[in-house]
């Protein structure tokens, strides 16, 4: 019976992804004025050196990265630090061969911070790129935090260590899954005193063991960390997806319009309804946003940002859908619960009122419940959610 | 949840501060690789600072409802104090042209404050207090960790850090309010004391405990109703946890040092009760010390009036033999049930919860499915 409901839901939602499949010309090239990053082909060699001459004649795309603030970490000095950032830009450009693609992300930080041989309380600059191991048609946009565990993504870490070269490859589905991997990847990011940016290239064969990359349109994500706001981890700046646009391989229609639904953004629906909406459907019960300060914290993501780091399809589907993008919470342990029966050695039970999932036959399912709503409604609330870019209100 | 758990007791009436625990911890775990400004144990001056310089005011832990905490990192330099070494070399033979010197100008060190304490002549006052990690039952340290790296043992809850997972992002030492987690610089990743869980697993007392002079500490585990640490912290109620205000639970219990010297009056009398304010032991052990207290005093006169006293026994210490209780058999019945022999029994240490399906798995000899969390490579020089 459970089941049956399931499916239904589904399909009720499948309904919904249909009647709203047509993107109109307009939001088409909203979308790919915003979201579309155009990778150069290149019959050479690609150098990972970020000073090379090939990158001048590329011409580079700006991507906003906002500070992470979904999720709350429990460094005092690092958050105290949050609400005062600023919005991070970086140029991003692409370029690829026959067998090679390389990503060239520069950006601006007065303070060029390496994590010292002997120190405990300094952090490390650094930046990495994330992309889903499975897109293109029928595939649903992964959480941005990371991949979910539908959506696992394969991230790739550069930061500035004293003494080695530190460089990783992971595989993730969500906040404390990264699981390093080996990967044929090469980074190399390098700090240019004149213009104070550094500048970072991330190259990778077209196809690795776990991502094949040989497509029209391939989503990445950002991410740049300044060590002297004491970041590393969840504690960065990230940008919501975007999409390299591969003129050699063929461009799946369907996947663009799935992708630039709620195109132009901000424009398809009505935000002072969808804020109406958020707050009629009970949004603020376990989420923080805009002025809705009243959740439990660590109840459920902040969404006070969240219309900077989630695209419109994603933030559709995971008002639809939700059990989709079941988003893995950050260390259960984090709360227990004191008014539970401690054991006999005084540990108290974790509180499940935090927990965002329940497992049902080994399968995460999330907390929050589908939210059925009219095709105007959905517009007007993503149209809202979408404004949401604010972490000034970051305690 | 661990389904067993060892504990230390340590009585704070005898400790004397000679640092030997210390000493035999640095030598055991932290005299080398990137460790070398590490105490997973420390005996630091109370009322003071403490080590790391004021860790009771650095955050973490947990707040009345169960939510972690904010914390702070301590500073390496102005917080731990670096290790330093003198001249000796230059001064062999040319004493008149060289003084002694350090070789970097030191401006904090663990027990910068040792013997000053609080209060003033005649009745100054203090007394020490070792430290080592209390593999807390809600450990504020693994409830930080983004990774879900640290996790405590199912057959003893001791607390261990996964270096394989650990990322090197420290939050675990903003959440622990004991800061008896630290970061190795050398090779990015936390680490902290082990409970020397590998003497534990062949029968040994951790070295801090089996090295004591003063015979002040007892190990063994809190179910064990004829272990000391029952006795002491279950049966008697007079050894209490540290700071139990931060609400992780710590499994390492204080004899608080309710039996100082008196106080002396103008005239230069004594006077009633010990010279160490019963607030300041309130504020460390809870208010149960008053109770500890009472029974502490009442069993001494009763000794003293050569009554028996199965308490005063215990705290006597006579026997190393009774004051660690620790069952070897126990962890080699376990590793027989995993199915593992001989080398393969210290893998034993090496099965940890783990999250990721993709930390790949190994097989047994007796194909026994274990997760292999820590392969022989050595990557990026990151070895430990």
């Amino acid at each position: 019976m459970k089941r049956f409901i399931k499916t239904a839901i589904l399909g009720a939602c499948c309904l919904t992804l249909s009647v709203s499949a047509v993107a109109s010309e307009e939001g088409l090239k909203d979308f790919n004025n915003r979201e579309v990053i155009n990778a150069k082909y290149t019959k050479g060699a690609i150098p990972s050196d970020p000073n090379n001459k090939l990158w001048e004649g590329i011409k580079g795309k700006e991507v906003s990265l906002y500070p992470q603030i979904s999720v709350r970490l429990n460094d005092k000095k690092a958050n105290s630090l949050i609400p005062k950032k600023e919005l991070k830009k970086a140029t991003v450009k692409v370029a690829y061969n026959d067998k090679e693609i390389a990503v060239y992300i520069r950006w601006k930080d007065n303070t060029p911070s390496v994590q010292p041989v002997y120190d405990t309380d300094k952090f490390a600059d650094g930046v990495s790129v994330e992309f889903p191991t499975e897109f293109g048609k029928g595939k649903t946009l992964p959480y941005i935090g990371m991949g979910d565990e539908n959506h696992p993504v394969v991230v790739y870490l550069q930061k500035v260590v004293a003494g080695k070269d530190y460089q990783k490859s992971f595989i993730s589905e969500g906040f404390g899954s990264l699981t390093e991997i080996k990967e044929p990847v090469q980074i190399e990011m390098k700090y240019n005193n004149n213009s104070k940016e550094w500048v970072a290239v991330v190259k990778r064969p077209l196809e690795t063991d776990n991502t094949d990359l040989k497509a029209g349109l391939v989503p990445i994500a950002f991410a740049v960390w300044d060590g002297d706001q004491y970041e590393r981890d969840g504690n960065k700046s990230l940008s919501r997806w975007k999409f390299i646009k591969l003129d050699k391989y063929p461009l799946d229609k369907e996947y663009l319009s799935y992708l630039s639904w709620g195109y132009p953004l901000g424009k398809i629906g009505d935000p002072v309804r969808g804020k109406k909406l958020a707050v009629q459907n009970g949004c603020a019960g376990c989420h923080r946003f805009d002025d809705q300060q009243t959740a439990p914290l660590g109840m459920a993501p902040d969404l006070s940002n969240i219309g900077g780091i989630a695209n419109p399809v994603y933030l559709k589907e995971s008002i639809v859908n939700p059990n989709d993008v079941v988003i893995r919470n950050l260390n259960l342990n984090r709360h227990y619960n004191k008014y539970a029966k401690p054991d006999k050695f005084n540990a108290y039970p974790n509180n499940d009122m935090y927990q965002w999932y329940i497992v049902v036959n080994g399968k995460k399912q999330s907390k929050m419940p589908p939210f059925a709503l009219n095709e105007k409604d959905l517009k007007d609330l993503v149209s809202y959610l979408s404004t949401l870019k604010d972490w000034k209100n970051f305690k | 949840m661990a389904k067993r758990q060892l504990a230390m007791v340590m009585d704070l009436n005898k400790c004397i501060g000679c640092q030997t625990c210390t000493v035999a911890c640095k030598t055991q775990w932290t005299n080398r690789n990137g460790r070398e400004y590490m105490y997973w144990n420390n005996v630091e001056t109370q009322p003071g600072t403490g080590y790391p310089r004021n860790w009771m005011e650095s955050g973490g832990g947990f707040d009345k409802d169960g939510n972690l905490k904010d914390g702070i990192i301590p500073d390496m330099v102005l917080d731990y104090g670096v290790p330093w070494d003198y001249n000796h070399d230059e001064l062999f033979g040319k004493a008149e042209d060289n003084i002694l010197r350090p070789n970097t100008d030191p401006v904090w060190g663990p027990n910068w404050d040792e013997d000053v304490g609080e209060g003033d002549w005649p009745n100054s006052y203090f007394f020490y207090l070792p430290r080592i990690c209390n593999h807390c039952s809600n450990p504020g340290c693994l409830a930080a960790c983004p990774r879900e790296a640290i996790f405590k043992r199912e057959q003893d809850g001791i607390v261990l850090v996964d270096l394989e997972r650990c990322q090197g992002y420290r939050y675990c030492i903003a959440g622990c309010p004991y800061k008896k987690i630290y970061f190795n610089p050398k090779i990015s990743k936390s680490e902290k004391c082990i409970f020397c869980f590998p003497r534990i697993e062949k029968g040994l007392p951790p070295a801090c405990a089996h090295q004591c002079v003063g015979r002040i500490r007892f190990v063994g585990f809190l179910d064990d109703e004829d272990s000391q640490v029952y006795k002491l912290v279950h049966k008697y109620k007079v050894a209490l946890p540290l700071r139990p205000d931060f609400g992780t639970q710590p499994n390492v219990y204080y004899v608080p040092p309710v039996l100082s010297p008196p106080k002396f009056d103008e005239e230069g009398k004594p006077v009633e009760g010990g010279r160490i304010p019963m607030e300041f032991l309130e504020k460390l052990f809870g208010k149960e010390v008053h109770q500890a207290a009472e029974t502490l005093l009442k069993e001494m006169e009763k000794r003293q009036k050569g009554e028996p006293s199965e308490l005063m026994d215990i705290l006597i210490a006579y026997s190393h033999a009774d004051m660690f209780r620790l069952d070897e058999n126990y962890y080699q019945e376990i590793a027989a049930k995993q199915g593992l022999k001989g080398t393969e029994y210290f893998k034993l240490i090496d099965e940890r919860y783990i999250q990721g399906k993709h930390t790949p798995k190994s097989e047994g000899i007796y194909g026994v499915k274990y997760f292999a969390t820590q392969p022989a490579k050595e990557e990026n020089g990151e070895g430990h």
